[in-house]
């Protein structure tokens, strides 16, 4: 091995081999950094709301003129919604779950107001949202009819009975289990108690980048306005022709209103994370562009290097080195550059981590992207090198005879 | 210690077939000192590079110290090369980056010898061209008379049988020349066999044994074959 001699040799000569060890080092910075954004954006997205997306949609319906009788066309409307053939379920619904748009509260597990409150989402719905929604209970049991609230001015909650996701209660009541948690009265602000008396598995805020998205409270509770949510939770494969059914439907009763934002699940999912979407394929872009630039760069350089030294390694073949010999030669000289990059890389990938993490709210990354991303890079670097090297071993020794 | 037979090499292109050398024969016994000599494109590199196993030839047969080379693959010919030939070239072909130990040591590592067995053998090479005080030198710190001595300790720090030179004096001043030449001269009188490719007949008169080659063909042989044995070289050294 020629370990001593490539690395005196690069140190006497280091203006390319530096240009392109930086390039490596901010290269593998922002390209971890990177990666490690997309992962976390990727999680994020992929995280289950609690619902059964792919069956339900939403509408909103906003009433107009002095005839319009809200609690009378609400009632109504659901009764039609819930007779139309491939319907499961349908509910009136304040917020939709990852819509990015809701209501949240501060809720406490005593009734003292000096404590601090856990932030949550609040919905408001009807007893059948459970079963429109497609929760899982874990505990206790849904609300009922008789439990519902009625009311027309925005205000306090009426409701005094709930179901809360298993998050929501545990981050309440830490030391119990959730079972133990039913039964429980926690308290909404105004010293409103609320006695808990289902949890489901899970469901989610409007929020999607919330830090409490997966903490919600359901009461039975309806806000009879002209600005009203229907849901509705479609029979397997109906969703599609139950949206345009629905809102032929709605809109051919007699009623003055607007029918508007018809849309499924889905696709108020997809709209939510539109930007960390675009995000992740913005960055995805970034490190394809930065790994082939990286990759001319070290091909670049290697193509120069042996171009530079074609007699030298002619002269190298004749004094007895073996085309493998050549070879190992200028892939340990890549060895070497890729090295250094990645080693300033590597602290640099940790600072700007620590500056993600302390000033962007980031989570912390992972110990494991930095010395999986090195030895990527040593590879890329390895493999960007490999055509010119073993070009590079071809060269006759004939041409150390030649005069030029 | 090498013998060509109808050694012939022909370089073609689609247009033009050239005979760099046509049958080809010489023999050139251990321990003699053989100066080639020649106009340009005469043939001397194609001789050259085919004895120094550099390149290929197009048909004849070629024994090195009683090694059939015709049928040898690329990693024998490079172990043959590491073992037997040492080579001097005209720009001397020095390794720029690298400091004269590590220059001269390339050809060992290729040989796959300890660090240990390298340094004293090196070190005994550049002290015999008078070099070892500037080992850590680079190459361009030297003058030209300094870095053929240089190439020179590398050609030799292998115990090569045989040397070959390509014009080691052609980028050198006539005094220069003259130390370079008197060096090789002692390299042979201690039994080392040295084919000499040259331009210079001043110097190709003072051979033992001259060839001449015009058009790929040996042209003229002046001189007698003078072997060197071990028992006339050890006389001589008395």
């Amino acid at each position: 091995m020629e370990i001593g001699p490539i690395v005196r040799a690069l140190l006497r000569n280091k203006l390319g081999a530096v240009l392109i060890a930086a390039q490596i080092a901010f290269t593998m910075t922002v390209i971890i950094n990177a990666v490690f954004i997309i992962n976390e954006r990727s999680r994020l997205m992929a995280r289950p709301s609690g619902l059964d997306e792919a069956n339900i949609f939403h509408v909103v319906n906003i009433g107009y003129g002095e005839n319009y009788r809200e609690d009378i066309v609400i009632e109504d409307d659901l009764a039609m919604l819930r007779q139309m053939p491939g319907v499961r379920s349908a509910s009136s619904i304040n917020a939709i779950p990852v819509s990015g748009g809701g209501s949240s509260t501060g809720i406490r597990a005593t009734d003292d107001p000096d404590t601090a409150s856990t932030p949550t989402a609040i919905y408001r719905a009807d007893e059948q949202i459970f079963e429109t929604l497609g929760l899982n209970l874990i505990a206790g049991e849904y609300f009922r009819a008789a439990d519902m609230r009625i009311r027309s001015e925005p205000g306090e909650t009426l409701a005094d009975k709930a179901v809360v996701s298993a998050a929501l209660a545990e981050e309440l009541f830490p030391d119990l289990s959730v079972n133990e948690v039913v039964g429980r009265t926690a308290w909404l602000p105004g010293v409103v108690p609320i006695q808990i008396v289902g949890v489901v598995e899970r469901l989610q805020a409007a929020w999607p980048n919330a830090s409490f998205v997966e903490n919600s409270i359901v009461v039975p509770e309806l806000y009879i306005d002209t600005f009203t949510r229907y849901i509705v939770r479609a029979e397997p494969g109906r969703r599609d022709s139950l949206m345009a059914e629905v809102e032929e439907m709605l809109a051919s009763r007699p009623v003055d209103r607007v029918i508007r934002d018809m849309e499924s699940l889905e696709q108020t999912r997809e709209s939510s994370y539109r930007i960390d979407s675009a995000m992740s394929t913005i960055l995805s872009i970034v490190i394809v562009t930065l790994i082939f630039i990286n990759s001319m760069g070290i091909v670049g350089l290697a193509v120069f290097s042996i171009n530079r030294r074609r007699k030298q390694i002619g002269t190298r073949r004749a004094l007895g080195a073996t085309r493998p010999a050549i070879l190992r030669y200028f892939m340990l000289e890549n060895f070497f550059i890729t090295s250094i990059g990645v080693v300033i890389g590597a602290v640099l990938t940790i600072a700007l981590s620590i500056v993600l993490t302390t000033n962007f709210n980031m989570p912390t990354m992972a110990w494991y992207y930095t010395p999986i991303g090195a030895v990527l890079l040593v590879l890329i670097g390895q493999l960007a090198a490999l055509g010119p090297s073993t070009r590079a071993a071809a060269i006759e020794p004939a041409i150390a005879t030649r005069s030029v | 210690m090498l013998k060509m037979t109808n050694i012939s090499k022909v370089f073609r292109t689609e247009l033009v077939e050239t005979h760099a050398l046509s049958d080809f024969t010489l023999n050139v016994e251990e321990g003699e000192f053989v100066t080639i000599t020649g106009p340009s494109g005469c043939g001397k590199t194609t001789f050259l590079n085919i004895a120094g196993l550099l390149e290929t030839y197009t048909s004849g047969s070629y024994l090195l110290d009683n090694v059939d080379v015709t049928e040898l693959g690329d990693f024998q010919r490079a172990r043959l090369r590491n073992e037997k030939i040492g080579f001097i070239f005209q720009s001397f072909n020095l390794m720029p980056d690298l400091n004269l130990f590590d220059n001269v040591d390339v050809p060992l590592r290729y040989r796959g010898m300890k660090a240990s067995e390298r340094r004293p053998r090196v070190e005994k090479a550049l002290e015999s061209v008078g070099l070892l005080g500037r080992k850590k030198h680079l190459p361009a710190q030297l003058s030209g008379g300094q870095q053929q001595r240089v190439a020179i300790a590398r050609a030799l720090v292998g115990e090569p049988r045989f040397l070959l030179a390509d014009e080691p004096t052609g980028n050198l001043d006539s005094n220069t020349a003259q130390g370079v030449m008197e060096l090789l001269n002692e390299i042979n009188a201690q039994g080392t066999t040295i084919i000499m490719v040259t331009h210079d007949q001043e110097l190709a008169q003072q051979s033992p044994r001259n060839i001449h080659i015009l058009d790929g063909r040996i042209a003229q042989e002046s001189g007698k074959r003078t072997p060197v044995t071990p028992a006339e070289t050890a006389a001589a050294v008395a």
